[in-house]
């Protein structure tokens, strides 16, 4: 076991398996104490297990600190705040928060049904959002905290899931949201963008629809064999994410960034990047006319249509 | 009127006042049918009245399209149906969705009740969906058709509603998702960053904790300046009016700053400085790799919230 963050408490949620787990155990090798909360569900949220918590929770020990596990739902209020309540009844305080708990329902908007888009994004953004409102007021009060939450690429786009997209969106706002308003008490809030080797992205399931994808010429064989060789197993970053959890990262608030074995890196903010300015005092409204003219000649210089319109499909 | 958008048929919600009313306005002004969806409430979601949506109708009649009221709740999927519904039944089909309908209900994180994040998620974030899905249904089908969402610059982190910001940045995603799953159909999906004086920006209590932020030293006045010196919702409405058209069949999926002084092109967010290494030969990454890393990622970088020694 190596020191820095020894004595050091932390929450972490979806931490039963994959990159909740690999960051539970890598802050636990760095001396930290972890309140080990997950359902034990199925990355749909079907389900509930207590063992890959009570697991990581012997896992955890080994390294030798005091761990516990958790059973609440994220996206219950009051279960959030029996979570971040465990932590400081066991071990004193919490200093540290990984949200990291979250599921997948696939499908496209217009077959999506209201309970798809519900639950994702009640597990994944109300979930962020309870535990943090609830660990907000004693990093506040003790003036320190670190909270780190789980983004993915899918919120600049991509198809076929975007209750996911939307969670996640919502997710890197918060975080930029509750860097700027907790900074000042010493508390930072960061994100991360992981690519990693778990049951979510890499299941059986997963495999054989990437592989019915090949077959049908939808995607080719390199970016299979790319993933592959892309995607380690999530402990591979994890020392990453023990960093952003530690006194050697006071200083860095309100970023996203992108973890995985092979790369680090990170993510910009999204922003105003042309601007074309108005008296309109003096000018009045913006006519259609110029509008027109803006858009093609200086606003989206360089912009290519991420879908465009395709001819009909003969049936 | 003008006749861009003639015999298309529009549905905007959040029409009543402000930004929707102004943007109602516009396509109507350029021919377009309109259903003008409003449940009357005030900005932080309380009371209802037919009033708001049933004027923004009668004054696009004036202008001598065809429009309606509705006055349904966008957070409720079943309602929102309706309103979609709504559009077909009178007019035949629908074209066009604006989303613009959001209240605010301001708090720190640390004080936010579970009431006030829950219906700022629901009333922009699902209420978006919502109307999205039962509008993409039928677009798809046609292969036709314009979607326009409304975030906001609280989209890239703001003070005092996280609830409103987290919204706006699930939207700012929904946009794009939409896009990319629509664009092959026909259907753009576009966001507008707004900047107008309404109720909500301009209000007697907005204006209020405006200044209290100048007091406090959160703000300077310049800022308070800046943010109050603001032209009213008609000054922009052209820019979502263009977004609804023809002329704007191959925009997609992008979100664009719109008020009165500015018209401005956001990009999204992108992986900018990458360390890239072979974790088969090396392992996972070692803390000593990552600090070494950290200057050149953080190169430039401002912390926007710095800690401070306590008062």
């Amino acid at each position: 076991m190596v020191e820095r963050l020894k004595g050091r408490n932390a929450v972490v949620t979806g931490a039963g398996r994959g990159i909740g787990k690999a960051i539970a155990l890598a802050l636990a090798e760095e001396g930290a104490n972890v309140v080990v909360c997950d359902l034990g569900v199925a990355t749909d949220g079907t389900g509930a297990d207590k063992s890959p918590a009570d697991e990581v929770v012997v896992e955890c020990q080994k390294f030798g600190v005091k761990a516990v596990a958790h059973y609440g739902d994220v996206s219950s209020f009051k279960a959030a705040e029996k979570m971040v309540k465990a932590c400081v009844d066991n071990f004193g305080r919490i200093d540290i928060l990984c949200n990291v708990a979250g599921i997948d329902k696939p499908r496209m908007i217009w077959n999506m049904s209201e309970e798809e888009w519900d639950m994702v994004i009640a597990v994944h953004l109300k979930g962020t959002f309870n535990l943090t409102r609830h660990a907000a007021p004693l990093m506040r009060e003790q003036r320190y905290g670190r909270i780190i939450n789980c983004v993915s690429e899918a919120f600049i786009g991509g198809p076929s899931h975007l209750n996911y997209a939307a969670a996640k969106g919502g997710i890197a706002t918060l975080t930029y949201g509750t860097a700027r308003e907790l900074g000042r008490y010493g508390v930072t809030c960061n994100a991360f963008i992981p690519r990693a080797w778990t049951r979510m992205t890499a299941d059986e399931k997963v495999i054989e629809g990437i592989k019915k994808r090949i077959a049908a010429g939808l995607m080719p064989q390199d970016q299979l064999d790319k993933m592959m060789r892309e995607l380690a197993d999530a402990s591979y970053f994890a020392p990453f994410i023990a960093y952003l959890a530690s006194d050697a990262a006071a200083d860095v608030n309100g970023q996203i960034f992108l973890t995985s074995g092979t790369e680090v890196g990170l993510w910009s903010q999204p922003q105003v990047i042309r601007k074309v300015p108005r008296d309109w005092k003096t000018e009045g409204r913006w006519t259609f006319e110029e509008i027109e003219k803006l858009v093609p000649n200086k606003l989206l210089v360089g912009y290519v249509n991420p879908a465009p319109p395709q001819p009909e499909e003969k049936k | 009127m003008a006749d861009r958008l003639k015999g298309k048929n529009a549905i905007i919600t959040g029409a009543g006042s402000g930004i929707g009313k102004a943007v109602a306005l516009a396509l109507a002004q350029e021919g377009a049918n309109i259903v003008a969806c409003d449940l009357g409430g005030a900005t932080d979601g309380t009371g209802a009245s037919k009033g708001p949506a049933d004027e923004t109708a009668t004054e696009c009649q004036k202008i001598g399209v065809k429009a309606v009221g509705q006055y349904g709740d966008v957070s409720d999927f079943k309602a929102a149906e309706q309103m979609i519904q709504a559009c077909v039944d009178n007019f035949g089909r629908i074209d066009i969705l604006c989303n613009v309908a959001g209240i605010d209900r301001a708090r720190m994180i640390w004080n936010m009740s579970e009431d006030e994040w829950d219906q700022v998620i629901a009333v922009h974030l699902k209420g978006t969906f919502n109307m999205s899905k039962h509008a993409c249904v039928r677009m798809r089908e046609q292969r036709y058709g314009r979607i326009l969402n409304t975030i906001s610059e609280a989209w890239v982190g703001t003070v005092g509603h996280v609830n409103y910001g987290a919204a706006k940045g699930g939207i700012a995603s929904l946009t794009y998702a939409t896009a990319w799953e629509m664009g092959r159909y026909g259907v753009t999906c576009n966001a507008i960053c707004p900047r107008a004086a309404t109720r909500m920006t301009m209000g007697p209590e907005v204006l209020a904790g405006y200044k209290k932020r100048v007091e406090s030293g959160l703000w300077t006045q310049e800022r308070y300046d800046e943010v109050t010196h603001v032209a009213t919702a008609d000054y922009l409405a052209v820019i979502p009016a263009f977004l609804c058209s023809d002329a704007a069949a191959h925009i997609n999926g992008c979100v664009f700053g719109a008020s009165g002084a500015n018209f401005s092109y956001w990009a999204p967010a992108h992986e900018s400085i990458i360390f890239g290494r072979d974790w088969d030969k090396h392992g996972p990454w070692t803390w000593e790799e990552i600090e070494k890393c950290m200057p050149t990622l953080l190169k430039g970088y401002v912390n926007p919230a710095p800690p401070e020694e306590k008062k």
